[in-house]
């Protein structure tokens, strides 16, 4: 059996915590063999042979090195050539990745270059005898799926960012630079542009109420969420579909592409809980979640939960929270 | 210019998820079926891009007979012409297995750009546009919002985490797998369902593709054990009775928490 690659990431000069994240995975999965499975990493960037090394002493172990100026920025081809290099040079039957804009971008790539099993954006994968086990979301959230991989060839995988704890052991690794042939990309990177600047920002709010699709129309949004919000002093928010649909403009959006939002108190009015939306949500300090599906996954990261239609439930809500102001 | 655009039908995203006896995927009898979303707005760019000037758009999908209907719509929207893979031999492939006979379409086809949809709606793997791409030998792009296309390349804007946007060049051929919200898709118009009556529909197999015992069931390398309703762990306090004692026991759960 071959060993594990772990490949990292680096965002604004540092390594990213989901990198980290990849080592628990690599080092949970290379213990419970008895293959002798090591765990090895790669680097990739411009003048980064110091994260290397940092990621080699933190659990990386022998960690390659892909530094040049043309992979200051991230790039598919030079991504993709890097990660097959590596791979080969470490004799790696298993490559990790976290599912981040590169991480989703590349990794199927590499399965295809590899003739590989791809899973992607798992949120466990254990040894399973010889084999393993990947667990992830199908269905926007509302199922999990059990995978196993078949037949002896290397498997890609793509960890979901936050799922497990960072590693926080250490390792004795050397870092060993990969050649990476960098002409004839087909893909050139021009800029990364900032996030424009939020009319609203609910990063600030104490509370927000958000909208879903369930909502159904934009009309609604002024008829039935916004004066909730307006009587509890509320920030409004939207879940993507409604901002897909032009129902509300990108700033009021929470979520991973949005705004990542941490307010006392969040209520979702159908919301159904894509990941995308919870990622932005889930750690605010009180969560009332109102959905007419039972199974809805919002119901997962709520701390109270609904199941009722919202046209009924949310005016009704605000009646009572103005009485209770007023009087 | 050809533009192949891949579309997938999905079950609806409101079709109740009933799991099948054998624990593996849904039960899809009696599930009404749609385009993928993200996949509409890969259609609605090629159309863009034929609205601009001469393209030939053809759409691609893999899947049983009801599939045809996806493709009805793809062509009453402004595409083509139309490749259904109808195969039984093609059921049950893995994302590679998919890409491998999406690849062979494209080698068939060779189209100057491919659009697809970033994921689909029921298996959220995001897999098989890059791998497309890889088979083609082409470069690819994913999570893009916005699409600048020229005679030879397409500027994209990929989408990335917390809003910010990465401009990426695209040497022509390539495939764009898009982000849903990338534009205002349109309707199908009564006059383009009764041409797209007329416009041919390619059926197609896996032998035909030259695939033949490489894709399928019997070539997976990723096997789905079993589908399930996630652990709720603690999950939330289900509130229950009528409308008035569910609001009244959220006001004082607020008025807890000090914000009323």
């Amino acid at each position: 059996m071959g060993n594990i690659l772990v490949v990292a990431e680096i965002q604004k000069g540092e390594l990213r915590e989901a990198s980290y994240e990849l080592l628990t995975q690599a080092h949970a999965v290379a213990g419970a063999g008895d293959a002798g499975r090591k765990v090895r990493s790669l680097v990739i960037g411009s003048g980064v042979a110091d994260a290397a090394a940092e990621f080699a002493g933190k659990g990386g172990g022998d960690t390659y090195l892909a530094d040049a100026e043309g992979l200051a920025a991230y790039n598919v081809n030079g991504w993709e050539a890097a990660i097959l290099a590596a791979a080969e040079a470490a004799e790696a039957d298993l490559i990790l990745l976290s599912n981040t804009p590169s991480g989703w971008d590349v990794a199927p790539r590499i399965a295809a270059a590899l003739d590989a099993a791809f899973v992607s954006d798992c949120f466990k994968i254990e040894a399973d005898g010889d084999g393993l086990a990947l667990y992830r979301r199908v269905f926007n959230g509302k199922l999990d799926a059990k995978l196993s991989v078949s037949g002896a060839g290397p498997v890609v995988a793509t960890m979901q960012p936050g799922a497990c704890a960072a590693y926080e052991g250490t390792s004795q690794g050397a870092t060993h630079p990969v050649e990476v042939k960098l002409d004839g990309a087909k893909a050139v990177f021009v800029e990364v542009k900032a996030a424009e600047s939020k009319g609203v920002d609910l990063t600030k709010a104490d509370i927000i109420v958000s909208g879903g699709r369930g909502v159904g129309d934009p009309e609604k949004f002024t008829e039935v969420i916004q004066p909730l919000a307006d009587a509890l002093g509320a920030a409004m928010g939207a879940s993507r579909p409604v901002v897909d649909a032009g129902w509300l403009p990108h700033e009021y959006q929470v979520g991973s592409s949005g705004q990542v939002v941490q307010p006392k108190l969040y209520i979702a009015c159908g919301i159904s809980g894509a990941i995308q939306h919870l990622v932005g949500m889930k750690t605010s300090n009180f969560i009332v979640a109102i959905n007419k599906d039972p199974d809805a996954p919002i119901f997962e990261v709520a701390d109270i939960g609904i199941v009722a239609d919202l046209f009924e439930v949310v005016p009704a809500l605000t009646k009572a929270v103005q009485e209770a102001k007023g009087g | 210019m050809k533009v192949l655009v891949c579309l997938k039908q999905v079950p609806h995203s409101d079709a109740r998820l009933d799991i099948r006896d054998d624990g593996a995927w849904i039960k899809d009898d009696g599930v009404k079926f749609e385009i993928n979303s993200y996949d509409t707005y890969a259609l609605e760019q090629a159309l863009r891009v034929k609205d601009a000037g001469e393209a030939e758009v053809v759409v691609v999908s893999i899947g049983p007979d009801r599939v045809t209907q996806a493709l009805r719509t793809a062509l009453g929207m402004g595409a083509d012409r139309a490749v259904h893979v109808n195969d039984p031999e093609a059921e049950g492939s893995d994302p590679l297995g998919v890409a491998k006979i999406l690849a062979a379409v494209a080698a068939e086809e060779s189209p100057d750009l491919i659009l697809t949809g970033f994921m689909s709606e029921d298996g959220n793997f995001a897999a098989v546009p890059p791998m497309v791409a890889r088979l083609q030998g082409i470069p690819s792009a994913t999570a893009v919002v916005q699409c600048e296309i020229s005679d030879s390349s397409v500027r994209v804007e990929r989408e990335l985490e917390g809003g910010a946007m990465e401009v990426v060049d695209l040497e022509m051929p390539c495939l764009i797998a898009l982000q849903t919200g990338a534009n205002q898709v349109r309707y199908a118009s009564l006059k383009g369902i009764m041409q797209a009556k007329k416009k041919p529909v390619d059926a197609k197999t896996v032998a035909d593709l030259g695939l033949a015992g490489q894709v399928g069931a019997s070539a997976v390398k990723v096997v789905i054990e079993k589908i399930y309703r996630p652990d709720k762990g603690e999950g939330a306090e289900m509130l229950e009775g009528s409308t008035g004692e569910v609001v009244s026991q959220l006001v004082g759960k607020i008025k807890e928490l000090g914000l009323l």
